[in-house]
């Protein structure tokens, strides 16, 4: 009966006429109906896109500035234009007034903790890991990621008979399926594998497991996952059981930055404990003063903008980390992170720059998937929009998304004693096949001094780096 | 590895719904390509099976198509014996009966010679299996077919109460219904795990779709909302405008409209609500102009274009004058590259000219030549959103999206090209040639400031207040659109210079001030120049442009009495001169 499995698929497209609220409430948002609104109608994409990118930054400034009634009322001009599932301006618009509406409710920490507990609740892991998967699925980062990432891993492996590979976030076996089948087609034959898997939830751990686990016996290759349930930032290195003998490789995927976190907006903390104390009096003047301060320091050069008060040496965490990575001595780490810089001491600073940032993210999704696919809404809200609001709203320990530029990462990793390994043109070769069979023009990979930019257009979105401890002789 | 839709294959068939108007198009086409004349069986089952499985329906060309009515495929026994009336469904089990009667029977013989297939239609016209070329192929399929996605549900499990059109799926449902089931938290049960897997990814999604859809809504609220804003403004102003009349003092009027802005946003949003109305109102009559009757008004009419060009002036009045929410306002009439301010700005500015016995026509012209002047061929225009979206058109064609958007006819530019170009028009606007560049639009409202604080230097209104006020503006505008310094600050002189333009007695000593000013400001931007992408002054502008608004509005908290308005110009100088700190 074969018709019929064809049958169900089909005829889920012939239900399209009535299943399409989505695509209704978008084309609505895009030509509202005549006698609602003259203006809004009148606006054009591009009109409104600047007019949002206008309103944003001024909101930010108020937002910044701590006046919130204006900012408020920017908030509301806002909202009249923006849109979650209308075109790219709309949809970041969207998610950058969501994240400034947080911030400024930070002021009243009351509200803020109230609303925020709520949320914690209704945030399932589900949605966070299913947006993760939309990503992966969506554009093509990850995937480049992982192949390049596996390719590194390859060539340093090349002759062990004994691989232990690390992956700093193992919430997907996707990355390592490929490696399983190369490892196996190696004209060596596969060596032994074991496959540490950090993540802080068990469930997605055990998922990874049992599927690696189950490739791997399929393709008949000697395999252990040993699954290390721990946040990052408190990772005891013991746990990974690294033993003498095994050639080992690190694996990180836009996690580094998280550990970069620190408590240096506090400044922050000190003070959310006074501003629980109605004082927004005082929020507003420190708000001024960090502007102020912030002011003095962007005019010098370039890369001070980028780099603000942080130093060259990294936060405690990021620096434990690295020196105990370090000490296991890796043959190869290869460290995937966003090309940006997100982790400025100043609001506007993070603001601007993300909004450069996410509008490229936001375009490469408007370009390759339609408007009303709930994977892209989802994607946007659960993935980036979280990454916004957390870079936008938060501060402190609570900012993990501290993204920054690979020139950044690679001084601290080689303060931290690691050198770099030039990727392969072999895997830049198979990043761009990749590309080829995603089959979007935008997206290039590029090769930056021994290193890859995965672009979106011209903008680089995402760095790929290879890294191994330093020889010292 | 795959585009975009096929992550189908992962989400699984619910996602069909949400991608179904994209795919079956894309698919239809392929499939309607008729297949060599050899059978299509054979190149179904040669094709990798991944592709054809979305494909059902893919005849052989030459297949006899048959039309069924609905009746004909509900009829569950359409073939009767005609001695008891006993139905059958197919004929060949007819034909046995019949034999039971001793009747006449025959059963047809395949003929394998006959190679003629027959296939079927859905009767459905809006089923894609109506179309010839994706008609099934076997009777049952398609009377299946039919009472699934077109028929009544009336078998209904007694466990769990779930339906189906189809007897035979009814059946194979109860039989195992309750054997293994899972249940999702939103209460839906499952007898396949893979349908609850498929479930749960959606499940807190669906949620949370259909909690948002009512801010989809949003816009339409949005729309009435903003409706009703005007509407609501409509008298308010009106009476504001009545009362500026009246009184003689402008600053009062100013001040209280200021004030009622700064008490709710509701008023912010009638105020800019009216703002956004395109520019072909601006060119008839902003309706409460129109509405107005006062000679005063009317009057200055034919000037619409001055007076948009003047709303700057409306912020520097607030400046020197009014309270803290002047700053608010004068930010949200920042809209400046919309027609907005027109209509604020004309009111304010038709008071001031009332106040200062100053006709419109004798204000008006000058300007208006002025700005042309500066570059703007069509002051008019400057503002409509036309030419924002022509200048995007010409400037930034290499940026915009090479999108997949068949629903929108015009190209549209992509986000980044957006931010690209509101960066950039800082920069065009340095060369202080072009005239189709926006930031003319932009800086517009900055020239007819200053013309505007012409009025103002004249009237003794505190111009240096004002040059603040305006130059806060200023910064809004074009800092956070500019690029670098360069642009920046040839404008700056090119400010200067269309001082210079000005007739009306502009006092050297002021402008020197102004100057001043603007240098200092904005001095800080020009080492940005480097910062190709405007970033960097966008930053600036928001970290500079705030502290000193913020002073600014300490300062002017002081002088929230209107008399202040009409202190001379030193006093408001001494305003100015304590920005510079």
């Amino acid at each position: 009966m074969a018709p019929f499995v064809g049958n169900v698929a089909q005829d889920d497209g012939s239900s399209s006429v009535t299943s399409s609220p989505l695509k209704t409430f978008s084309l609505m948002s895009l030509s509202p109906p005549a006698p609602y609104s003259p203006w809004l109608r009148e606006l054009k994409s591009d009109e409104r896109g600047l007019c949002l990118i206008h309103l944003l930054l001024n909101c930010a400034n108020h937002v910044a500035a701590g006046s919130l009634d204006r900012a408020n009322a920017f908030l509301e001009q806002i909202a009249l234009l923006a849109a979650p599932d209308g075109d790219a301006m709309q949809r970041i618009a969207s998610h950058f007034t969501e994240a400034l509406a947080r911030r400024a409710l930070r002021l009243w920490p009351g509200l803020y903790h109230a609303l925020d507990s709520a949320r914690a609740v209704v945030l399932p892991l589900a949605e966070a890991a299913a947006a993760r998967r939309h990503f992966l699925d969506l554009c093509p980062f990850l995937r480049l990621s992982y192949i390049v990432t596996n390719q590194a891993i390859m060539e340093a492996m090349e002759g062990e008979k004994v691989v232990h590979i690390v992956d700093l976030n193992a919430s997907d076996p996707t990355q390592w399926i490929p490696l399983l089948q190369w490892l196996r087609a190696r004209p060596d034959g596969p060596p032994h594998l074991k496959i540490t898997g950090i993540h802080e939830h068990r469930e997605l751990l055990n998922h990874t497991a049992v599927r690696l686990t189950e490739e791997a016996e399929r393709l008949d290759i000697p395999f252990q996952f040993n699954a290390v349930v721990s946040k990052l930032d408190n990772l005891d290195v013991e746990s990974l059981r690294v033993k003498t003998g095994e050639a080992l490789a690190i694996s990180s995927v836009l996690q580094l930055h998280s550990l970069l976190a620190t408590n240096e907006g506090a400044a922050g903390d000190a003070r959310k404990a006074q501003r629980a104390a109605p004082s927004s009096q005082l929020s507003l003047g420190e708000f001024l003063d960090k502007d102020h301060a912030a002011n003095g320091h962007s005019p010098s050069t370039d890369s001070a903008l980028s780099s603000s008060p942080v130093a060259t040496s990294s936060p405690a965490r990021m620096e434990s980390l690295l020196a105990s990575l370090w000490g296991l001595s890796p043959k190869v780490m290869v460290v995937t992170e966003q090309e940006s810089n997100h982790n400025g001491a100043a609001l506007n600073e993070r603001f601007v720059e993300a909004l450069f940032y996410y509008a490229s993210l936001f375009d490469c999704l408007d370009s390759t998937v339609p408007r009303q696919s709930v994977e892209r809404l989802r994607l946007e809200k659960m993935l980036f929009g979280e990454e916004i609001k957390n870079i936008i709203a938060c501060e402190g320990w609570e900012r993990k998304e501290r993204h920054e530029k690979l020139e950044r990462w690679a001084q601290r990793l080689d303060a931290a004693g690691f050198g770099m390994v030039p990727l392969s043109y072999y895997g830049l070769l198979q990043a761009r096949r990749l590309l080829q069979s995603f089959g979007c023009e935008g997206y290039k990979v590029k090769e930056e001094s021994g290193c890859f930019m995965m672009c979106w257009q011209d903008r680089p979105l995402f760095s790929v780096s290879a890294w191994r401890c330093k020889q010292y002789d | 590895m795959k585009a975009a839709p096929s992550s189908t294959h992962f989400f699984g068939i619910r996602e069909d719904d949400q991608y179904s108007h994209q795919t079956t198009p894309q698919l239809q086409p392929s499939a309607s390509v008729p297949t060599p004349s050899s059978s299509a069986v054979a190149s179904q089952s040669s094709a990798p099976p991944k592709k054809k499985r979305n494909l059902p329906g893919n005849p052989n060309p030459d297949a006899e198509v048959i039309a069924l009515s609905p009746k004909s495929l509900l009829a569950t026994n359409r073939f009767i014996c005609e001695v008891c009336n006993k139905g059958f469904q197919r004929e060949q089990n007819l034909q046995l009966h019949r034999r039971g009667h001793n009747l006449p029977w025959k059963l047809k013989q395949k003929n394998p010679n006959e190679v003629r297939r027959r296939v079927y239609l859905c009767p459905e016209p809006t089923c894609v299996h109506h179309d010839p070329s994706r008609a099934l192929g076997d009777l049952t399929g398609i009377k299946k077919h039919y009472c699934r996605k077109h028929g009544e549900k009336k078998w209904k499990c007694d466990k769990c109460s779930k339906r189906y059109a189809v007897q035979s799926d009814w059946k194979a449902h109860s039989k195992i219904c309750g054997t293994r089931e899972y249940r999702c938290d939103c209460g839906t049960l499952f007898s396949r795990r893979d349908s609850f897997i498929t479930h749960r990814a959606f499940c807190d999604a669906l949620a949370q779709e259909s909690a948002r859809l009512p801010t989809g809504m949003s816009t339409i609220g949005g729309h009435l909302y903003a409706n009703r804003g005007i509407n609501l403004g409509l008298p308010q102003l009106n009476s504001q405008l009545s009362s500026l009349q009246d009184q003689p003092h402008p600053s009062t009027d100013l001040l209280r409209l200021r004030g009622s802005s700064g008490s709710g946003a509701a008023q912010y949003d009638h105020l800019n609500a009216t703002s956004f109305r395109p520019s072909p109102m601006l060119n008839s009559s902003p309706f409460f102009l129109g509405g107005n009757e006062d000679p005063q008004l009317l009057q200055s009419k034919p000037f619409h274009g001055m007076m948009q060009l003047q709303d700057l002036e409306t912020n520097t009045n607030n400046a020197s004058s009014s309270a803290a929410a002047a700053a608010a306002a004068a930010n949200l009439f920042n809209f400046g590259f919309f027609p907005n301010n027109g209509s604020n700005g004309g009111n304010n500015n038709n008071n001031h000219h009332h106040h200062h016995h100053q006709s419109g026509h004798l204000l008006g012209p000058n300007q208006y030549a002025n700005v042309g002047g500066g570059g703007n061929t069509e002051p008019m225009s400057l503002f409509s959103g036309d030419l924002i979206s022509n200048h995007a058109d010409t400037n930034m064609s290499s940026l915009y999206n090479p999108s997949v958007h068949p629903e929108s006819v015009m190209p549209q530019m992509s986000a980044t090209a957006l931010l690209q170009k509101a960066a950039q028009m800082g920069a065009t606007s340095s060369g202080g040639s072009g005239s189709g560049s926006l930031l003319r639009g932009f800086s517009g409202p900055s020239y007819s400031g200053g013309g505007g604080r012409h009025a103002n230097f004249r009237s003794g209104g505190g111009g240096g207040g004002g040059g603040g006020e305006n130059e806060s503006h200023y910064q809004d505008i074009m800092n956070s659109f500019a690029n670098g310094s360069g642009g920046v600050f040839a404008s700056v002189n090119e400010q200067v210079s269309a001082f210079g333009g000005f007739n009306h007695g502009l006092q050297l000593q002021e402008m020197e001030e102004e100057k001043l000013q603007r240098n200092l400001s904005f001095g800080g931007s020009d080492r940005l120049t480097r910062d190709f992408l405007g970033v960097g002054s966008m930053v600036r502008s928001m970290v500079g442009g705030v502290p000193q608004r913020e002073q600014h509005l300490g300062m002017d908290m002081g002088s929230v009495d209107h008399s202040e308005m009409k202190s001379a110009g030193s006093s408001s100088r001494s305003f100015g001169g304590g920005r510079l700190q």
